[in-house]
């Protein structure tokens, strides 16, 4: 098969920087034309992106990679391109369709708000950044894009800015991942310091890597790839970094379901996909990553047991899957990673965009406000059940297979982090039934005048309700196409794969039974936990006080040094300033004063000086 | 003789030039100009005599020195008078306009 | 500097500078402003007795017809026209005026210093002719000619000038 979409992949992030364009200069007036601009940019993107899946789904038309020359300094060279590789081609189809189906879905959202149009115009602007990170063929230009992403994140979650907790979540997303940015961009300066050549496209990275010619030194491979690591953690929410993203969801959900769940927070884990020869080169690295992903995983998921907010039980829910796509990684399976990456994707924007439409109705975040939902919005009762049942790992849906991929790579390389892989499963199943049973079942509550979305909103719905249940199938333990299409090399049989699909399923049931339990029969007290041990619960529910202990230990001294600098600039950087202005005003008003307008003063100045002269000329030969 | 001569002219122009400078007045102002004037004819004349090559050309200076004198002399009172109608005052230090 | 032989012209010198300066300070400190006239044409007075002790004696006459006639005549009117205050008002600026004094006479020591300092060619003095109008007209006519002309030009516009600026507009 030829190359021809492949060629035309350079197409794919243009189309949303059209819409972008388009909606920048029609202004206010683009409100009604908005959604139809922002939506046909995405599918056009998206169908082109699925050409150019389709073409990669044969044989042959593994790689293209094109582009023009950027930067030419001496010796380096650096190209300004695309690179379509099997990974980038399904990203591509990742980004675009769940960018198409949150615009269409905002269409119904977002219809009573002001500014629309500049809501469109930011989703289009973010869909054509993260884009180009996908096609970015090196590290240079994707780190442009991937601050591009930054700032539309930062925009898009600060967008109700009149409310001053979204203010200070975007500015709280925005500095925590800028951590995370520092620690790529010095990767990048050491790629570029020490790679041959100072080349920074991946090929050239990947045979450096892979062939393990020692052309870089261990200790450095180390280094950079742990530094890449922490622009992903940053990016991807890993613990430590991980506090801006609950945050988050003071935007609008749409977003949070485009941004903060499907697509840029996996664009840490796509980079570390993307750089995983580096990643492999260095063992400490691999463990580094692997140990993080599981700590976020089982962290999260405990922080969200204990959340009231539906939003911020299904960011936690996001760090704590991201944890297994790195731990994934980490433990050298590219494939559990980037499958889980992917079917991830599809169902938790689904959970996300069916929380849209369960605050849409009932006009409230808190958990405990709602209930007895289900029998009213059946649509998104019947599509949310599927997401969280994906997201539970109970098979067929999608989470099951790839969470399996994840845990029998676990099993098979290092059984602690499959034990607490497994744990965190449970964990997930429990958080998902309780927020499931919590505000679908049970008395309705508050005013209960709640009903179903409008069309444009339940489509998407079913959309990726079909996907969540049919994504995984692409990777089974029985059919490793995915992996094989991935890394280019026939999978080897997932070994024990029975016995992890049983131990999965059924911690998943568990943690289901168990929430049904809690909140529906009532068998245990919900109170059980939190009155015993209600230092744990509490724990929990502060989020083990993370953001309590930077405050402390790092914002306030922070704040303090600001504070001092600022007295410093205020009274005795400005104190010089205005000292020297002060001298200048003063020998001007002196100047003023002799500019009297007075012949007779001007006179006397001009004698005095005539005298003054006279005795500098003349009386030089008695002093000299 | 003639450092003598001279000394009264000097002594002449610094009287001329304090009363320009300090009177209020205009006229008197005008008056002190003419002192200064004056001194310098009397040091013309007095090199005329005395001075290196004597000649009668100092004196002609000093004729011209007094016809441009009586000449300004004239303008300075016209002057005086056209700005003593506009303003109503003679004294110098209320001519201000060079600060605007 | 007093070994200076008295003569007949040297007295006459003393007297006539005993004017001049005399006349001049009381310029400087009279408050009525016609007194101040009067002891400026003493002063004119004055240098015309130099100008005949310095064998200049047409110039003296000028001296005495255009200065102490002409120009006093004329200070007397622009008195009269500005009629201001009879008395010159003292001088409120003190700083001023202690400025001007020591500058004028620190000018003054300047040329003190230079003038005693400076050594004057000892060469016979111009002689007395027998008619001191008759050169002047003669060299007036033929060498300074054009300056003569000139003079008169700058004389005829100054008068001119004078009238047109001192008349009152008419129609305002």
């Amino acid at each position: 098969m030829d190359t021809m979409f492949s060629e035309m992949a350079w197409l794919i992030p243009l189309f949303p920087l059209a819409a972008f364009l388009l909606l920048l200069a029609s202004g206010r007036s683009g409100r009604r034309v908005g959604v139809a601009i922002g939506s046909v940019g995405s599918l056009a993107s998206l169908v082109l992106s699925i050409l150019v899946l389709i073409e990669h789904m044969g044989d042959g038309a593994t790689y293209y990679q094109d582009g023009f020359k950027w930067i030419d300094l001496g010796s380096f060279q650096l190209n300004f391109g695309y690179e379509v590789t099997n990974l980038s081609a399904l990203m591509l189809v990742v980004v675009t369709a769940v960018s198409f189906l949150v615009n269409v879905y905002s269409a119904g959202y977002m219809r009573d708000d002001e500014r629309i149009s500049v809501f469109y115009s930011y989703i289009a602007l973010f869909t054509f950044s993260m884009l180009g990170l996908v096609l970015a063929d090196n590290m240079l230009s994707l780190y442009f894009f991937w601050e591009l992403v930054g700032v539309c994140s930062f925009l898009l979650v600060g967008f109700w800015y009149t409310k001053p907790a979204a203010r200070a979540a975007a500015k709280k997303a925005f500095i925590v991942t800028r951590i995370g940015d520092a620690g790529l961009l010095i990767a990048i300066l050491l790629l570029f310091w020490y790679m041959p050549d100072h080349a920074l496209d991946f090929v050239r990275i990947e045979n450096v890597f892979e062939g393990q010619t020692g052309a870089v030194a261990a200790g450095v491979t180390t280094l950079i790839a742990i530094l890449i690591f922490v622009g992903a953690i940053g990016k991807s929410g890993q613990f430590p970094l991980h506090v801006w993203l609950p945050d988050a969801m003071e935007g609008p959900t749409p977003i949070s379901a485009l941004i903060h769940a499907a697509t840029m927070v996996a664009a840490g884990v796509y980079l570390v996909a993307r750089t995983f020869d580096i990643f492999q080169a260095s063992p400490v690295a691999m463990e580094t990553v692997a140990y993080i992903g599981a700590f976020t995983a089982i962290f999260a998921a405990t922080i969200g047991i204990a959340q009231n907010d539906i939003k911020r039980i299904l960011a936690y829910s996001t760090v704590s899957q991201l944890g297994y796509m790195m731990m994934a990684l980490g433990l050298g399976s590219l494939t559990g990673g980037v499958f889980h990456l992917f079917t991830h994707a599809f169902f938790k924007a689904l959970l996300f965009l069916g929380a849209g439409s369960i605050i849409h109705a009932v006009h409230t975040q808190n958990i405990n406000e709602m209930g007895g939902l289900g029998s009213k919005m059946r649509i998104t009762a019947w599509t949310f059940g599927i997401g969280a049942l994906a997201l539970s790992g109970i098979p067929p849906f999608a989470g099951f297979w790839s969470k399996d991929a994840i845990l029998a790579t676990a099993l098979h390389e290092n059984p602690t982090l499959f034990v607490v892989g497994v744990v965190a499963a449970f964990f997930t199943a429990f958080y998902m039934s309780r927020l499931f049973f919590l505000v679908f079942t049970g008395k309705p509550k508050g005013d209960g005048k709640a009903h179903e979305s409008p069309l444009s909103m339940t489509i998407p719905l079913i959309i990726l309700a079909v996907f969540a249940i049919g994504a995984g199938f692409i990777e089974t333990p029985w059919n490793g196409t995915l992996s094989e299409w991935l890394t280019g090399t026939a999978a080897a049989a997932h070994s024990g794969g029975g016995l992890v699909m049983v131990i999965s399923t059924a911690v998943g049931a568990l943690g289901i039974y168990l929430g049904w339990l809690v909140f529906v029969k009532g068998t245990i007290a919900r109170d059980a936990i939190s009155s015993r041990a209600p230092w744990l619960a509490r724990l929990l529910e502060r989020k083990y006080y993370i953001d309590e202990i930077y405050e402390a230990i790092l914002v306030k001294p922070l704040r303090g040094l600001g504070q001092l600098l600022n007295a410093i600039d205020q009274y005795l950087i400005d104190g010089i300033v205005s000292f020297i202005g002060g001298t200048a005003v003063f020998l001007g008003r002196g100047g003023t004063r002799l500019q009297n307008g007075q012949v007779q003063t001007y006179g006397l100045i001009t004698i005095l000086g005539l005298v003054i002269l006279i005795i500098a000329v003349v009386g030089r030969r008695f002093w000299s | 003789m003639l450092s003598s001569y001279l000394m009264v002219a000097a002594i002449l122009f610094c009287i001329g030039l304090y009363g320009a400078l300090v009177k209020k007045n205009a006229v008197i102002v005008l008056l002190s100009i003419e002192l200064m004037l004056n001194a310098v004819n009397l040091n013309l004349v007095a090199f005329s005599k005395y001075g290196v090559v004597p000649s009668l050309t100092g004196q002609i200076f000093t004729l011209f020195t007094i016809a441009v004198a009586a000449a300004e002399v004239a303008v300075g009172i016209a002057i005086l008078i056209a700005l003593f109608r506009a303003r109503g005052t003679v004294n110098v230090d209320e001519y201000d306009e060079m600060r605007r | 500097m007093f070994n200076i032989e008295w003569t007949g012209e040297y007295i006459a010198f003393i007297v006539f500078s005993a004017v001049i300066i005399s006349g001049a300070v009381f310029m400087i400190n009279f408050t009525k402003v016609v007194h101040m006239v009067v002891s400026l044409a003493a002063v004119f007075i004055g240098i015309a007795g130099m100008f005949v002790l310095l064998n200049a004696e047409f110039l003296a006459f000028v001296q005495v017809l255009v200065y102490a006639g002409a120009v006093s005549i004329l200070m007397i009117f622009g008195i009269m026209m500005t009629k201001h205050k009879e008395s010159e008002t003292e001088s409120k600026r003190g700083l001023h005026s202690l400025l001007v004094g020591i500058g004028a006479v620190a000018l003054f020591g300047i040329l003190f210093y230079a003038i005693r300092q400076t050594e004057f060619p000892q060469e016979q003095p111009l002689q007395a002719v027998e008619d001191n109008t008759l050169e002047i007209g003669k060299l007036l006519f033929t060498g300074y000619v054009v300056p003569f002309e000139i003079i008169s030009v700058l004389l005829t516009v100054a008068f001119i000038g004078s009238i047109v600026l001192a008349k009152k507009e008419a129609n305002e």
